[in-house]
Formats: C-alpha cells, structure tokens, sequence
C-alpha cells in the first residue's frame, strides 16, 4: 500500500521519502519513484524508535527544504491470539508499530509543518479501527487509536494550516502467496465473498484518494475518515447477501 | 495535470439540485474532468429555474454537453420524467448527485404537520425518487454512481433542526442500505458531507451567529463550495469502484470537536 501511495503522490508531481525498516524494499520503491521522474530517497527507519524517526524526518527536511506531506502507512505486525495468551509483550509491540509510530512520525513533521504553515498528514488506520475481528484485540485498539489521533491532529492544527486525515481501507490484497496466478486469484475470491462488492481492495485503488488527501483538493477536509471498504462498513448487521423480501 | 482517477471523460451525470451552492458547485466539477451533465432545480420556482440555466450555460462553455431541467423532486413522475428525458437525449445515465436540500429551522413544538411533510418530502422522498428512477437505469447498464451531497447535521443534532435533522439522516441510511443492495450490481452508492459552507442558506448567514460559529470552527472559517468538486469527481469516477456506502465529511473539522 505504501508503494502503491508513493507512486501515485509521485505520478502527480511529488518527490518521495521512502522510510521503512526494510531498507532494500524502501530502495526498491525509491527507484520506482526515480523512474517516473521524481526524487527519492529510501532511509532506513524503525517507526518505533522516535530517535530513528527524528532523524528520518530532519534528513527529509535537510535534502528537499520542506515536508509537506506526511503518510503514516506502517502498520500490520500485531499479535492474533485469545486475550489470555496475549503477552505485555504482544501488547506493546503491537501498539508500538501500529499507533506510536503514527506518533512520532506526526510529531516530528508537525514542527517543520506549523514553521510552513501547510502540511498535509495521511494516516493509514482501518476499518477494523470501528469494528472487531477475531483476536483482533491490538490491532484495532492501535487502530482506533490512529483515528482518534487523527482527529486530534485536524482540531489542534487546523488553525496551522495543517490538515490531517484518514483512510480506513476495508479487506486489500497485500499478500504475498507462492503459487501461480491461479492460485492468487483463488486466494482473492475466497476474501472476497464476504466483502459486498464481492471482491478485496487492490492496493492501486488508494493511490487517488491519498493524492486527494495530499492535495489543495481536500482543503476544507480535515479530521474525516475516507474508507474504501466495498462497503464493509456499510454492513455488519446481518451477513452479507441476507436480504429476504417482506411485503407490508 | 492530467491526475489519475479524476477523469470523467464520456460519462453522463445528472446533478439534482444545481440552483444551489453546493449542486452548482459539483456541476461545474463534473463537466470540468470531462462529463456532459443535465442539471436541475428542486422546485419550480423561476429564481431557482434562473441559476440553473446559468450552470447549464457555463458548462456548455466548457464545451460539453448541457441540459437545464425544471424539476419538482417531490413528485416521483416528474423526477422519472426527468430520468427518461436524459437517458433519451443521451442514451444513458453513468452519474446521479442528489443535491436536494431544504432548510428549514423551527422550534418542534411549533412544526406543522405540513412543514413536516414538506421537509420529508424535498429531502429525503426526493432522494428516494431520484435514486429509484436511476437506478431502474443504472442496473439496466451495469454500471452506475449515486453521490448523496448531505451535512453533518445527518449525524448531530441542533436545537430547533430536528426536522431537518431527521430527513437528512435518512439519507445517510438510504446510501448505506443501498450500497449494499446494488454492490453487486456495480452501483456504487456514497455521500458527501458538507459542514458550514458559505453561500448556502443556514445559521451561518446570521451575522450575530457567525462570529460564534467562527470561532467554533478548528479551521476558522466558512468551506466555499468548490471545495467538495474534486471529491465528487472522484467519487462519480472509475476510480472509485472499492468505495460504497461511505460519507466523505467535508467540513473544516467542525465535526471531530468534543
């Protein structure tokens, strides 16, 4: 999804930091952004060490005087277990990656932004951040958390020009699957039967909204939840494709 | 620059409502990323007919195809009426904005039992009738898009606006349930949600209450309608095919204050 974003921010004209833990997929993306004419730059980045992040952030600004745009992306790792057997551990790692980081990196952008007076933060929650799942307790804890920051974010600075808000993506296809494209395609209709449109996100389709975001576009927008779910959130009363007739 | 998804070359929207800020401000989008859109009014009223015809005519300017339409959107066989003039002159209908909004603000206790009707009727049968009579055309062509333009107060409330409180979260469920009953029928059904917008009749017209609502408002100040263009383009767009059911709230934050 972070690819897919970078991409889409670069097809419209922006330069691209890449920052992720995994430095040979931040250089790979980089060079993806490279290609389309823009200027990256991959920097190896743990969101959860804020000294990391920090120093992520003022390199951004040392290299390209400005940080406009800030996407909060990195996310997912969190422990899916019976509350009982979910570690301190579990719980704080998995808050860590999913909701601190968020923090910080908005943190550390926010001082560079208010100096601007402009900026733009995009935070990537869920749409399990307004509903549970199945062991779901840290994952949509952080998650709803990352809302809630956002919200707070597009109250306290507004009056900045600061903008923050939200995407809350329903079920997308990020997974990597061995096998052919058969196999793939199976995989994507299996999770996609119990979505309305009947199919899972693609990672591409959050390219346009996170450019909205990210642009004047969206200028009166801020604190709101954008979540392209095929109507996930729509549901949840009643499995999906339950719909007797009952006359009057 | 040509951004992807925003991009509405060949479609045919219909922007009900046009008369208005909000409406007037979304025809002039849609037909700026490249759709041919029908605009028309809520009412007969010759003010409202008047405005419309002025976006049918800048819209021409842009140099895509336009149609004004004098319309009562709580009568069901004129919104059907207006249905099958567009889909006559132009062969099908990819794009329906429900714009229908009128305000009205009265203590509960005084409201009459036709002040009552008369709001249901423009606000929320109207958007019944005009997402029936599209649909019925939509599921036709496989393929269609419903953007409900609608306001935060369909989620809060204000004192002396239950009436219109109540017809406007009605239409917030009606782009739920009709999301998912058209999702696979590939017609996706969203809204928009517009906070204090200037140029559209309200409270923030009052000059004793703006002061207040200024400084209520995290952004300090009123949207201006073009401001929901580019979501409604994205919205009524290919692009935007993972999205149904959902409300963009577009609204200077007023709605995540405490």
């Amino acid at each position: 999804m972070g690819t897919a974003m970078s991409l889409a921010m670069a097809k419209a004209g922006a330069d691209i930091v890449i920052a992720d833990k995994r430095l040979p997929a931040a250089e790979q993306t980089a060079e993806k952004v490279m290609v389309l004419g823009r200027r990256a730059l991959a920097v190896a980045t743990d969101v959860t060490d804020s000294r990391q992040v920090n120093d992520m952030v003022d390199r951004t600004f040392a290299e390209f005087g400005r940080v406009d745009i800030l996407v909060n992306n990195a996310g997912l790792d969190a422990a899916f277990k019976p509350i009982t057997e979910l570690t301190d551990e579990d719980w704080r790692s998995g808050m860590d990656v999913n909701l601190t980081g968020a923090f910080y990196c908005s943190r550390a952008a926010v001082k560079f932004m208010q100096a601007q007076k402009s900026g733009k933060i995009i935070n990537i929650a869920s749409g399990f951040g307004f509903r549970a799942g199945r062991n779901y307790y840290i994952y949509s804890a952080a998650k709803a958390g990352v809302i809630s920051l956002t919200q707070n974010l597009a109250l306290n600075l507004a009056e900045d020009n600061i903008q923050a808000n939200c995407i809350a993506p329903g079920l997308f296809w990020t997974f990597q699957t061995r096998g052919g494209a058969a196999q793939v395609e199976e995989a994507k209709r299996m999770r996609g039967r119990f979505i309305p449109i009947g199919r899972v996100g693609e990672p591409g389709e959050l390219g346009p909204i996170c450019v909205f975001l990210a642009s004047d576009a969206s200028s009166y927008m801020t604190g709101a939840v954008i979540s392209p779910d095929g109507g996930s959130l729509a549901a949840g009363f009643a499995p999906t494709g339950m719909a007797p007739v009952i006359p009057l | 620059m040509e951004v992807e998804g925003f991009n509405l070359e060949g479609k045919v929207a219909v922007v009900a409502g046009a008369g208005q800020s909000l409406g007037k401000a979304v025809a002039l989008a849609l037909a700026e990323a490249g759709a041919d859109v029908a605009v028309t009014s809520c009412t007969h009223e010759p003010r409202e007919l008047k405005t419309v015809e002025e976006v049918a005519a800048e819209i021409g300017k842009m140099g895509r195809r336009s149609l004004a339409i004098s319309l009562d959107v709580s009568l069901s066989r004129e919104v059907d009426g207006m249905v099958a003039k567009v889909v006559d002159q132009w062969g099908k209908m990819d794009i329906l904005v429900n714009n229908t909004d009128l305000v009205f603000a009265k203590p509960f206790v005084e409201v009459s039992d036709e002040e009552w009707n008369k709001v249901i009727a423009a606000n929320l049968s109207g958007v019944f009738f005009l997402s029936r009579a599209a649909a019925r055309e939509m599921l036709k062509q496989g393929k269609g898009r419903i953007i409900n333009i609608t306001t935060g107060l369909a989620l809060r409330g204000l004192p002396n606006g239950a009436a219109y409180c109540a017809s406007k979260g009605g239409v917030i469920q009606l782009t739920h349930a009709l999301a998912l009953e058209w999702a696979r029928q590939n017609i996706r059904v969203n809204g928009i949600g517009c906070g204090w917008f200037a140029d559209v009749p309200g409270p923030q017209q009052d000059e004793m209450l703006r002061g207040t609502l200024l400084r209520y408002l995290p952004m300090r100040r009123l949207g201006q309608p073009h401001e929901i263009g580019v979501a409604a383009v994205y919205l009524a767009s290919d692009a935007s095919d993972v999205m149904t059911g959902d409300t963009l709230f577009i609204d200077g934050g007023v709605s995540v204050h405490a």
